[in-house]
C-alpha cells in the first residue's frame, strides 16, 4: 500500500516537473535556513563547552554605585583575594586572581607578540587546558610559561618546547612548562597564546604589586570554581557585603559582590541597575530562532497553498479512489505519504546546501561551525523535524483534499467552492505580513549601523596608525623616537597616549571642582598625553588652547571634552582648577576644552573625559599621523626600519585606527548580515509561492480569460483584472506588517543611545518593494495568458 | 432479488422551490438481471445511479440492499458494503492517470487488505480474461478510449462484485468500440453479473434484459 502511495507520489513529482521543483526547491531552501540558523543558536548555547566544570565556574562580578547609578563590572582589588582565601577558601575548589595581557616573547632570533592570561594555580584545571606537552598545572613556578600549540610552533617550529628557555618582554628568562591545545574558537578565552603564574605579574609590574592590600584599585580578574556541596546562589549571598565590610574607603560606592556563572558570561553579561537583565546576546539567539521558525513556517505555506491550488488536478483520483473502495482515512494517509516523500527530498537537498554553504555562512557569522554529520542526536532530531513538516504542512491538503465528494467529482467538471480560496487567501498574506516585516527590520537595521558609522568620531581615523609601548624598553624614548619618526619623512606628526584613540582603558574618579554639588560621586575617562596628541590625531579644540612647549606650567594641565564640561556644570571651564585626592593625587588647571570623540561605543554618548599631560612618560601608544604624500606601504616600510633600529628585539607590530574603530561595529554588522540574508531568503520563499500559485490561479481561468479577450479585453485590461487580488493581499500584508514592525525596531533602537528614528519613508520604501517584487513575480503567468490566443483556451472542452 | 428501492425520493431546493430530482421510485433488481436506465438529459438516471451505488444520498423512501436496509447505515457501514458488493464503471473511464494498466486493475485490492501474491492472480486473471497482459505496463494516456473502458471494467469487476453500475459506458467511444464493450458486458451478464447501465443508445438498451424509462425523477412505462 505504502509502496502505491510512494510511486503515485513519485510520477506525479515527475509529471508536473515545474511544479515539483517549486514546490520541493521552497521547501529546501526554508529547511536549509532554518538548520543554519539552528547550527548557528545550537553554537550560540553550547558556548565555553570545552570547559569541563563550567557549571561551577563563575567570575567575581561587584556593582558599584555612582550618583545613584548602579554600575556592575568585573574588575576586583587584590584585596579581596585575600578575604576570600582566610574566610571563605572551604566554599571553594579554586580561587584565581587573573589578568590578560600582551607581551613580547622571543626565542633565539624568533621574537613574537601575543595575547595572552596570568593566572594563580589552579587556572589551567579550571580552564581545562588540553596539555598536548608537559605538566597541567604549569604556573606553579614564577618564571614559567604555558605556550598555545600555536604559539609554541612560532617560537620553536617542530622543535619540542618543553624545558626551553623563553625570553618575555626582552627582559625574563622563563621556562617552557607546558604545551596546550589552542583553546577552540567558542570559548571565553580564544586568543589567549600563553597561560602565565599570577605571581610573575605581581613580580614585574610595580603597580600590581603595590596593589596587594589595596581596596580601590579595580583592575584585576578574580575567577572561582565553588565546592561542589554548594550553589552560587548561596555563596553570592555570602560574599554581597564582604567589601563594603572590609573596607571604608570604597564604602561610598556601596560595592556588593556577586558571583557570576561562566554559563551566562556569552549570552547573558547585561545587567541594569546591578540586576541582571533578560538581555544580552541571548536576544539575538531568541531572534534568530524565531527568525528561523518563520522562514520554515513560510516555506510550509508555499506547501500548502501549492497541495491545495492543485486540488483540481487531484480531485478526480479521489473521486475514482472513494468510487472504488477508499476509505477517507486511506486517502489522507496517501497524502500525508506523498508529503512525507517531498519533504524527505527537500530535506535532503537542504542538507546539501548547508553543508555548501556552510563555509560562506561562517565567514558571514564568524564562527566555525561544522555539520554535525556524526551525531545521532541530530539525525534523531533530522527524524522528528521531518516527521513534523510533513504533519504541518501536509496535515491541512490532506485534510482538503481528501473530503472531495465523489458524485460532484466524478460528474465531469469539477468546480471548487466558493471559499475554498480563502484559506489560500489567509496564508499568502501571513507570507507577506513576515516578509515584510523582515524588510523593515533589515532595513532599519542597516540604516542603525550606517547612521552610527556617519556620526562624527571628533577626530581623524584615517592615515592615524598606532604602535602599542607594552614593555620597558619603551621608557623614556618619547622624545628620539618622535624626532626620528619625524625625520623619516614617514611621519608628519607623532603624540603618545596612555589609551588608544579607540578604547578608554583608564578611569578615575574623586577629583574635586568649584560647584561640584555634595555627596556627587564622580567618574571621568581619564588618558595622558604628549603635548601633539590633540594635533596628531586631529582633535578640536574648541575653547582655550592645546598644550604648549612654551608653557613650562603646562606640566600639570588638563584638557577637558564637552562632555565633562557638561557633567561637571562648568560655566567657565578654561582656568578652572581640578583636585584630587585619589590615586593620582594633584591640582590641575584646566586649559582648553576639546570636542567630543568617541573612544567607546558608537552607540552611547561620548563619556566624559580629562587629557592630562604625560609629564613622566607613562607607556602606552605612539599615535603616528602618516605622510600623505607617501604611499601607505612607503610610510609603513620607514616606519619599520625607524622601530627595529631603536628596538631590534620588540616585535613591529601596529593598528589602523580606522580599522580598529570599524571593529566597533562588527558585532552588529553581523547581526545585519545575517538578518539581510535571511531576509532575502524569506522574500524568495514567498515570491516562490506566489509564483506557483499564479500558475494555478491563471490555469483555472483561461477559459474566462479566453472569453473575456473575444469579447475584446485588451491586454493590460487582463493584467489588471488578474493582478488586482494579488496586489490587493500584498498591500494587506502591508498594513498589518507596518506596526507589527514599527512596534519591535522601535524596541530594538532602545539598545542604542545614540540611534535614529524610524521613518515613514522606510514604510514607503519596503511597501513598494513588496508591491513591485509581487508585480515582477507574476507578471510571467500572466503576461502569458494575456498574450495567448483565446481559440486555443477555449478549445480544450 | 439483489436490491429493492421503495417510494424513494431526492430533491433539491431551490428559489424556495422543491425540485425532484428522483420522485417516488419503486424498483427491484434480481440477481442476474441486466437493466438499461433510459431517458433524456436532466431525467435523474446519473443520479438514481449514484443512489444505487450508494455515492449520493436520497431524502425520503428505502432502500435495501441484499437484505441490509441502506437508508439506516452509517457512512461506514455503507461504504463497506458497495466496496464488497458494486463496481463502478465510467463514461470517461476515470483510470488514475499515473498508474499503469496493471496498478489501476490493482487499486481496489489494495482498499481489501489482500496479500501481494493474491492481489497478483487476481489482476493477471483479468489481464488475461481482457486480452491486454501486453498493454499491462503502459499508463492510461497510452490506450485508446476502448481500450481503456476495457481497463476501466477490468477495474470493476476485479473484486468480484454482485453488481456493475455502468454511466455511459460507450459514451466516449465510437461505434466499433461500444459494441465491443457491449459484447463484453452481455457475456459478463451470462455468466451471473447483475448490470446496471445508464444509456442513450436504443441499440444498447437492447442488450438488457429490461428498461426503465425516466422523465423529470419518474419512472414512466412507455
Amino acid at each position: 500500500m505504502l509502496r502505491n502511495y510512494f510511486k503515485i507520489a513519485w510520477r506525479n513529482l515527475i509529471k508536473s516537473k515545474g511544479y515539483s521543483a517549486i514546490n520541493i526547491g521552497g521547501l529546501a531552501i526554508g529547511i536549509a535556513a532554518t538548520l543554519l540558523i539552528s547550527l548557528w543558536v545550537y553554537d550560540e548555547l553550547t558556548y565555553n563547552d570545552h570547559i569541563e566544570h563550567r557549571d561551577k565556574i563563575a567570575l567575581v562580578l561587584q556593582n558599584e554605585t555612582f550618583n545613584g547609578e548602579v554600575l556592575t563590572h568585573g574588575g576586583i582589588p587584590r584585596a579581596l583575594e585575600t578575604a576570600l582565601r582566610t574566610d571563605y577558601d572551604s566554599y571553594f575548589k579554586h580561587i584565581a586572581m587573573a589578568s590578560f595581557g600582551k607581551q613580547t616573547m622571543g626565542f633565539k632570533d624568533v621574537s613574537i607578540s601575543r595575547e595572552g592570561l596570568f593566572v594563580q594555580s589552579g587556572g589551567p584545571d579550571m580552564f581545562s587546558l588540553e596539555i598536548l606537552k608537559g605538566k597541567r598545572n604549569g604556573v606553579e613556578e614564577v618564571n614559567s610559561i604555558m605556550l598555545s600549540e600555536s604559539t609554541a610552533k612560532a617560537l620553536f617550529g617542530d622543535k619540542d618546547p618543553v624545558g626551553k628557555i623563553v625570553k618575555v618582554n626582552t627582559k625574563y628568562n622563563v621556562k617552557v612548562t607546558a604545551v596546550y591545545k589552542d583553546f577552540p574558537v567558542k570559548s571565553s578565552f580564544k586568543g589567549i597564546e600563553y597561560v602565565m603564574p599570577w605571581a610573575f605579574y605581581v613580580k614585574t609590574n610595580r603597580w600590581v604589586k603595590k596593589a596587594e592590600n589595596n581596596w580601590s584599585n579595580n583592575s584585576f580578574q578574580l575567577y572561582v570554581q565553588i565546592a561542589d556541596n554548594t550553589t552560587m546562589a548561596a555563596l553570592s549571598s555570602k560574599i554581597k557585603d564582604l567589601k563594603k565590610n572590609l573596607s571604608k574607603s570604597t564604602k561610598k560606592f556601596n560595592p556588593e559582590l556577586f558571583l557570576f556563572p561562566m554559563n551566562d558570561w556569552h549570552l547573558r553579561w547585561n545587567f541594569e541597575g546591578g540586576k541582571q537583565t533578560d538581555g544580552g546576546r541571548i536576544k539575538y539567539v531568541r531572534l534568530f530562532s524565531i527568525i528561523g521558525l518563520l522562514i520554515l513556517l513560510l516555506a510550509c505555506i508555499n506547501f500548502v497553498n501549492l497541495n491545495t491550488a492543485r486540488s483540481e488536478k487531484r480531485a478526480m483520483e479521489v473521486g475514482v479512489r472513494k468510487a472504488i473502495g477508499s476509505s477517507r482515512n486511506a486517502l489522507i494517509y496517501q497524502f500525508l505519504s506523498e508529503s512525507f516523500l517531498v519533504v524527505c527530498l527537500a530535506y535532503s537537498i537542504a542538507v546539501v546546501i548547508v553543508q555548501l554553504s556552510l563555509y560562506g555562512f561562517n565567514e558571514l557569522v564568524n564562527k566555525h561551525i561544522y555539520f554535525p554529520w556524526d551525531s545521532a542526536l541530530f539525525w534523531l532530531g533530522s527524524l522528528v523535524f521531518i516527521m513534523l513538516i510533513t504533519f504541518i504542512s501536509g496535515g491541512y491538503p490532506a485534510l482538503y483534499l481528501s473530503s472531495f465528494k465523489p458524485v460532484s467529482v466524478l460528474k465531469g467538471v469539477f468546480r471548487p467552492e466558493r471559499f475554498s480560496m480563502l484559506p489560500r487567501k489567509i496564508l499568502v498574506v501571513a507570507q507577506f505580513t513576515v516578509s515584510v516585516v523582515f524588510i523593515i527590520g533589515t532595513i532599519v537595521v542597516m540604516q542603525q549601523i550606517q547612521f552610527s558609522k556617519d556620526r562624527p568620531v571628533g577626530y581623524n581615523k584615517n592615515g592615524l596608525i598606532q604602535i602599542p609601548t607594552a614593555n620597558g624598553r619603551f621608557y623614556g624614548k618619547d622624545v628620539l623616537m618622535r624626532n626620528e619618526f619625524l625625520r623619516s619623512g614617514a611621519v608628519v606628526e607623532m603624540a603618545t597616549s596612555t589609551s588608544p584613540t579607540t578604547a578608554i582603558e583608564s578611569n578615575e574618579s574623586g577629583f574635586l571642582w568649584e560647584g561640584k554639588p555634595e555627596g556627587f560621586v564622580d567618574s571621568f575617562a581619564w588618558t595622558k598625553v604628549s603635548h601633539e596628541y590633540a594635533q596628531t590625531i586631529g582633535l578640536k579644540i574648541v575653547e582655550g588652547r592645546d598644550f604648549s612647549k612654551r608653557f613650562s606650567t603646562d606640566s600639570s594641565a588638563v584638557l577637558i571634552n564637552e562632555a565633562a564640561v557638561k557633567y561637571m556644570g562648568l560655566k567657565n571651564p578654561v582656568g578652572t582648577y581640578l583636585k584630587s585626592t585619589g590615586y593620582h593625587k594633584g591640582k590641575w588647571k584646566i586649559i582648553g576644552v576639546v570636542e567630543n570623540m568617541i573612544t567607546q561605543s558608537p552607540y552611547e554618548p561620548v563619556k566624559q573625559a580629562i587629557y592630562a599631560f604625560n609629564k613622566r612618560g607613562d607607556l602606552g601608544y605612539y599615535n603616528l599621523r602618516l605622510n600623505p604624500e607617501k604611499s601607505m606601504s612607503a610610510n609603513l616600510k620607514l616606519i619599520e626600519k625607524v622601530f627595529k633600529q631603536h628596538f631590534p628585539n620588540s616585535p613591529f607590530e601596529y593598528q589602523f585606527i580606522d580599522e580598529e574603530y570599524g571593529r566597533k561595529f562588527a558585532e552588529e554588522e553581523r547581526i545585519s548580515n545575517l538578518a539581510s540574508l535571511f531576509t532575502l531568503l524569506a522574500i524568495f520563499i514567498s515570491c516562490l509561492g506566489l509564483f506557483g500559485l499564479t500558475s494555478y490561479v491563471v490555469e483555472q481561468r483561461t477559459k474566462e480569460i479566453g472569453v473575456r479577450k473575444i469579447l475584446g479585453a485588451s491586454i493590460s485590461n487582463l493584467w489588471i483584472m488578474l493582478s488586482k487580488n494579488f496586489v490587493g493581499l500584498v498591500i494587506l500584508s502591508c498594513v498589518l506588517a507596518v506596526p507589527i514592525a514599527y512596534y519591535y525596531m522601535n524596541a530594538w533602537l532602545l539598545n542604542f543611545e545614540y540611534r535614529i528614528n524610524v521613518s515613514w519613508s522606510i514604510f514607503v520604501v519596503s511597501i513598494a518593494g513588496a508591491i513591485l517584487m509581487t508585480l515582477i513575480t507574476i507578471s510571467f503567468h500572466i503576461s502569458r495568458i494575456a498574450r495567448a490566443n483565446p481559440i486555443n483556451s477555449l478549445r480544450t472542452e | 432479488m439483489i436490491l429493492q428501492l421503495k417510494d424513494l425520493f431526492k430533491w433539491v431546493n431551490s428559489g424556495g422551490n422543491r425540485v425532484f430530482l428522483l420522485n417516488d421510485i419503486d424498483l427491484t433488481v434480481n440477481e442476474g438481471e441486466f437493466i438499461s436506465i433510459m431517458g433524456p438529459s436532466g431525467s435523474g438516471k446519473t443520479t438514481l445511479l449514484n443512489v444505487i451505488g450508494m455515492l449520493d444520498d436520497f431524502n425520503e423512501g428505502e432502500y435495501i440492499f441484499l437484505e441490509e436496509p441502506v437508508h439506516n447505515l452509517k457512512e461506514k457501514h455503507r461504504a463497506n458494503l458497495y466496496k464488497e458488493y458494486i463496481g463502478f464503471v465510467f463514461q470517461s473511464y476515470h483510470l488514475i492517470d499515473e498508474l499503469t494498466v496493471y496498478e489501476n486493475i490493482e487499486t481496489p485490492l489494495l482498499y481489501k487488505k489482500h496479500s501481494r501474491a493474491e492481489r497478483k492472480a487476481m489482476v493477471a486473471d483479468m489481464l488475461d480474461r481482457f486480452n491486454i497482459v501486453g498493454k499491462k505496463d503502459l499508463f492510461p494516456s497510452q490506450l485508446s478510449g476502448g481500450q481503456q473502458q476495457l481497463v476501466g471494467i477490468a477495474r470493476a469487476l476485479v473484486s468480484s462484485p454482485k453488481l456493475i453500475l455502468a454511466d455511459e459506458p460507450t459514451g466516449n467511444l465510437n461505434s466499433a468500440q461500444g459494441e465491443e464493450i457491449m459484447q463484453l458486458f452481455k457475456k459478463l451478464n451470462d455468466e451471473g453479473v447483475t448490470i446496471i447501465q445508464v444509456t442513450h443508445s436504443e441499440s444498447n438498451a437492447a442488450y438488457g434484459s429490461r428498461t426503465i424509462h425516466l422523465r423529470d425523477g419518474l419512472i414512466v412505462n412507455k
